[in-house]
């Protein structure tokens, strides 16, 4: 059986990934994505302790995050979709208007 | 059964109900409410009187009716009635007066053509009803209450033709200058609570037995001894009383408020206004008795105020004028009463003043409706033929307030200065000058007076309208006869001198104050706390002595006013008096004396306390605002509004965050 910290590590690595994207891109839907990745290394977690304990709620719980999940690409979707229609772009640099 | 007292609270609320239906639906009632008015103190008078008999059968009502904040360990604040001698008499002289005045004001508003008519009846409502709210209040912060009532109502009627420049102006003073002595009071009343945690006048646990009860224990408040407290405590009160009164330096207001209609003028004068301060010391007696220094200050006050408001009533040329300068001085002789230790005698003053100085307002009203709203006596002269019934009643109410036997006025003025002379050769020096003042002021009074009534009704007409004046009607008459009667009467309920010369038993008043279910509120109690308390022994003088010694002086200032003024055709003598008329005529010059002071001292001061609240106070509270604004506008920059920069934030707090619980929870260690 694979160790409980493999896993963890490979959460971790895929947390980082979602992170950097976040911070560097500016494509919306890039940004998008990487909130995705993020997530997914949350599930990953999950899961992992729930095979290490031997206790499936873990596991129901991450079935329930992936149904959130959706839930919230649907929504980011409509927020970029609005962002195309309101700034010809989906860069959401240029989105700055609501500041100082 | 149900007795008066049950039905005692309708004294006050009869006239209150009347102004309410003047002010909601006057313009719809036939003479603008004024029916309504003469119902309400007609009824008023009527229960007065039930509650008199009441009270003369030997029973006393000491009751709280609403309590309004239930203090538990703290002040209970509550209203209530206190219907005992002094207020049952109270309440007679105010219904009475106000009924009359109601009933000449038919004559002297409603004949005149006047405007306004329902608001004038709305205020005379008011009026009443505060005052007599005023002397049925059974604790000071009632009457506290009421006695503000009383001054925002005099206010509306001095003011009542707003239209014309004088008399807002007046209204405004006389409400700013008696506001400024109940400032004072208010800070009494406080110090009241505060000291003896109650205000009740009467009863247990009332603030004059509390305050007897910690002079014997020697109780020291706030570091004073109880004495010099209660003086303390006792000149903030007569704050109120001073400006009420219209006592010197606050007397100024009175003068001016005659600016208002007369018949509110009667009002003000006889039976409402000013008679709510000495009223008050009266019915807080048993407080002032225990300290002789405020009694003493209260004697110098009233007669001090007495002589030089009778200098200035001398000079004057409107009619008015020179009956507000009596009533200063009048009431100035019942301070002095109160101050001597003479309760009776200053409450049967108060009894006897309120009638004839009524009647000399309507009458003086009466004239003023006869010259055509002319106030000047130097255009009258000659009324006495063309009007026979004011001119009697009002040589009734002269005669009275110059003190000549046996008028109203004589008996109690003389009893007043019988009280401060006995008391003074007691051994009190304050009380003597007190005395010799009102003995001077004695001269001038009979001297005004009838230079007063010589001016107005004998000699030649010096004026077209004086030939020929207005004629009044009943309702002007009615008032005056009844008053006159009173004026001329009224006196004999207390006779001192005639019953130490005769023996015959004529004190009634004396018998009326001495006794009372209440024993703290009797006159007899009042003589044992001035003996105990504030040490006043009397000297054994005579009392017909002094009553002859003042009636020489009253004959000789009315003869002096006779030989120079009752000709067909007076000169104006008191132009021989030169720089003095002048002062006299210019009121010692106490209002420039107080512009004065407002605009070179108090205005200076209060220059430099804006500048201090601009610059310091207002100057701390911007700089600290000021540094906000600054960290503000730095800080704000913060929100760039691009999304990527939110996010580094959120990490950057993150990773803070975790390092911090990593080095406090010691994962590093």
């Amino acid at each position: 059986m694979v160790p409980v910290q493999w896993y963890l590590l490979l959460a971790a690595a895929v947390f980082c990934i979602g992170l950097f994207g976040i911070l560097t891109r500016q494509n919306a839907l890039l940004f998008l994505m990487s909130v995705e990745l993020m997530l997914n290394a949350a599930n990953i977690n999950l899961v992992a302790f729930s095979a290490y304990w031997g206790n499936v709620t873990g596991q129901t719980f991450s079935l329930f995050t992936m149904a959130l999940a959706a839930a919230e690409v649907a929504v980011g979707i409509g927020i970029i979709l609005v962002l195309y229609r309101n700034f010809d772009d989906v860069d959401v640099t240029t989105a700055a208007e609501m500041r100082w | 059964m149900a007795g008066a007292f049950d039905y005692a609270p309708a004294i006050v609320l009869l006239p209150f109900l009347s102004f309410l239906v003047s002010l909601a639906g006057g313009k719809y009632l036939p003479k603008g409410g004024a029916f309504g008015g003469i119902a309400a103190t007609a009824g008023s008078l009527v229960l007065s009187a039930w509650v008199f008999l009441t009270v003369s059968a030997g029973n006393v009502y000491n009751e709280t009716l609403y309590t309004w904040v239930a203090g538990g360990e703290a002040t209970t604040l509550a209203f209530g009635l206190l219907l005992d001698p002094l207020a049952a008499m109270m309440l007679l002289i105010v219904c009475l007066v106000s009924l009359l005045v109601h009933v000449f004001s038919l004559g002297y508003m409603n004949d005149e053509g006047e405007t306004g008519l329902p608001r004038y009846y709305a205020g005379l409502g008011l009026f009443t009803a505060s005052m007599l709210g005023f002397v049925v209040a059974d604790n000071l912060l009632m009457a506290f209450m009421f006695f503000e009532l009383v001054g925002l109502c005099s206010y509306l009627l001095i003011g009542f033709w707003f239209r014309e420049e004088g008399p807002p102006s007046a209204a405004k003073k006389a409400f700013l200058v008696t506001r400024f002595g109940d400032y004072f009071f208010l800070v009494g009343v406080v110090a009241i609570f505060a000291t003896f945690g109650t205000a009740q006048f009467a009863g247990e646990g009332s603030f004059p037995v509390l305050a007897e009860e910690a002079l014997n224990a020697g109780t020291t408040y706030f570091g004073f001894a109880p004495q010099t407290w209660f003086t303390i405590v006792g000149l903030l009160i007569l704050g109120g009383v001073i400006g009420k009164s219209a006592q010197f330096p606050l007397h100024t207001w009175l003068p001016d408020a005659m600016e208002g209609p007369t018949p509110v003028s009667a009002l003000i004068h006889a039976a409402t206004m000013v008679a709510a301060g000495v009223y008050l010391v009266a019915r807080m007696y048993g407080f002032y008795a225990l300290s002789p220094t405020a009694l003493g200050i209260i004697a110098l006050v009233g007669g001090f105020t007495a002589l030089v408001a009778a200098t200035m009533g001398v000079v004057k040329r409107e009619i008015k004028q020179v009956l507000a300068y009596s009533t200063i001085s009048q009431y100035g002789y019942m301070m002095l009463g109160l101050g001597a230790g003479g309760y009776v005698a200053a409450t049967f003053h108060l009894l006897t003043h309120a009638f004839f100085k009524a009647l000399l307002f309507l009458g003086a009203g009466a004239v003023i409706i006869a010259m055509h709203h002319d106030e000047d006596m130097w255009n009258m002269g000659g009324l006495k033929n063309k009007m026979p019934v004011t001119y009697y009643t009002f040589l009734s109410g002269s005669l009275a307030l110059a003190g000549i036997v046996p008028f109203a006025g004589f008996w109690s003025k003389d009893e007043v200065l019988y009280e401060a002379l006995v008391h003074g050769l007691g051994g009190s020096p304050l009380l003597l000058a007190g005395y010799a003042m009102g003995l001077v002021a004695v001269f001038f009074t009979g001297f005004y007076t009838f230079r007063m009534v010589f001016l107005t009704f004998h000699g030649e007409p010096r004026s077209d309208v004086a030939r020929d004046p207005h004629g009044v009607r009943w309702n002007v008459k009615g008032p005056l006869v009844v008053l006159g009667v009173l004026a001329a009467t009224v006196g004999f309920v207390n006779m001192v001198p005639v019953q130490e010369l005769t023996g015959i038993h004529l004190e009634y008043l004396h018998d009326w104050l001495a006794h009372g279910e209440i024993s703290a509120l009797t006159s007899e109690h009042y003589g044992e706390l001035l003996h105990d308390y504030a040490h006043y022994t009397s000297a054994d003088v005579a009392s017909y002595v002094a009553g002859a010694m003042s009636l020489a002086l009253a004959l000789a200032g009315a003869g002096a006013a006779h030989v120079l003024y009752n000709v067909s055709d007076p000169d104006e003598h008191t132009e021989k008096l030169g720089a003095v008329k002048t002062l006299w005529y210019n009121n010692y010059y106490q209002d420039e004396y107080q512009v004065w002071l407002a605009e070179s001292v108090v205005l200076p001061i209060s220059r430099v306390a804006d500048k201090f609240d601009q610059g310091v106070v207002d100057g701390v509270v911007n700089g600290v605002s000021s540094v906000s604004l600054f960290a503000g506008s730095r800080i704000r920059r913060v929100q760039t509004g691009v999304v990527t920069n939110y996010a580094v934030l959120l990490t950057l707090g993150l990773t803070a965050l975790l390092v911090v619980f990593g080095l406090v929870g010691g994962w590093f260690a």
